[in-house]
């Protein structure tokens, strides 16, 4: 009947020799169903090249298809899956770890030290200048360069503690990007 | 620019609309390409050609949302139909949510603009 009009197999071979970048069940789908919308088309009394026209050039249509079906899917991927998450954690775990560990000890434990080596200094110096050091205390150095020495031993091990703490913070940063939470990744 | 930048920016618009209408006309019942592009075309401003309408049902079924199967008709060979998975109709939620609040807000910027400057 309709479908032996030479317009209409023209038009659909030639849409299947443009599908060239779709699967082949794909490609046959498609082309299956544009043959049903010109049946449908036809059965309800539209003239076949108003059918054709409606449907635009074969290349037109065949670049819609292309781009919808290779463009798009690539744009809202399906959530990663489980053990592409767990591979991503070792990954980051392999090579941040070691860096990490190294960063944190260094770091913070001259943060630490200095700020109580510090304020000892600090005290000791006020102590010393009062005459009040305790005798089993020995000072070297005079009162006020323990003072002075003190402070920027001080501020030096802040530096370092703060310096520890915007690392850590980085870190969690990175890895909340790298492994989004659940929530994030249906969402 | 005048007309064609105001077609450019409703042919836009309608691209993700058309998605979100698409899945709301299978929502009840599973249909057949022709009778989607026909629903649309009476709807005025959401009527898609049908090199649009044809593609974007693939690209839905590709993306989970929508399956496909054989159904008889009364009259010539079996036809495709088209429903609704769960996925779809998950999307169809988040969808409907996600343009209401659009619609609320976009109403509100129009009646009035500068309600966070007044208060």
């Amino acid at each position: 009947m309709t479908m032996d009009h030479p317009l209409v197999n023209r038009y659909l071979s030639d849409l299947n020799g443009a599908l060239t970048q779709l699967a082949p069940t794909e490609r046959a789908e498609v082309v299956t169903e544009i043959r049903q919308h010109i049946e449908d088309a036809t059965a309800a009394g539209r003239p076949i090249d108003e059918i054709l026209q409606a449907l635009g050039s074969v290349d037109a249509l065949a670049r819609a298809y292309q781009l919808e079906l290779l463009v798009t899917p690539r744009a809202n991927a399906p959530a990663q899956p489980r053990s592409d998450r767990w591979l991503k954690i070792l990954g980051l775990l392999a090579l941040g770890s070691l860096p990490t560990f190294i960063i944190v000890i260094v770091l913070g434990t001259i943060g630490l030290s200095f700020t109580l080596t510090g304020i000892a200094l600090v005290a000791a110096g006020i102590a010393d200048s009062a005459g009040a050091l305790p005798i089993w205390v020995r000072n070297d150095l005079e009162p006020w360069l323990a003072i002075v020495a003190g402070v920027a031993l001080t501020i030096l091990g802040l530096l370092s503690s703060w310096g520890t703490i915007a690392y850590l913070r980085f870190v969690v940063r990175l890895v909340r990007r790298v492994v989004p939470a659940r929530s994030t990744v249906i969402a | 620019m005048g007309i064609h930048a105001t077609s450019d920016w409703s042919s836009q618009l309608k691209r993700g609309v058309l998605e979100l209408c698409i899945l709301q006309l299978l929502r009840e019942e599973p249909s057949y390409g022709y009778e989607i592009v026909t629903t649309l075309d009476t709807l005025g401003p959401l009527a898609a050609g049908e090199n649009t309408v044809y593609p974007l049902l693939r690209r839905l079924k590709a993306d989970g949302v929508l399956e496909t199967f054989l159904r008889e008709s009364p009259n010539g060979p079996a036809r495709q139909y088209y429903r609704l998975t769960p996925d779809g109709r998950k999307r169809l939620t988040a969808l409907t949510k996600e343009w209401q609040s659009m619609a609320n807000a976009v109403t509100e910027c129009l009646d009035n603009p500068r309600k966070g400057d007044s208060k």
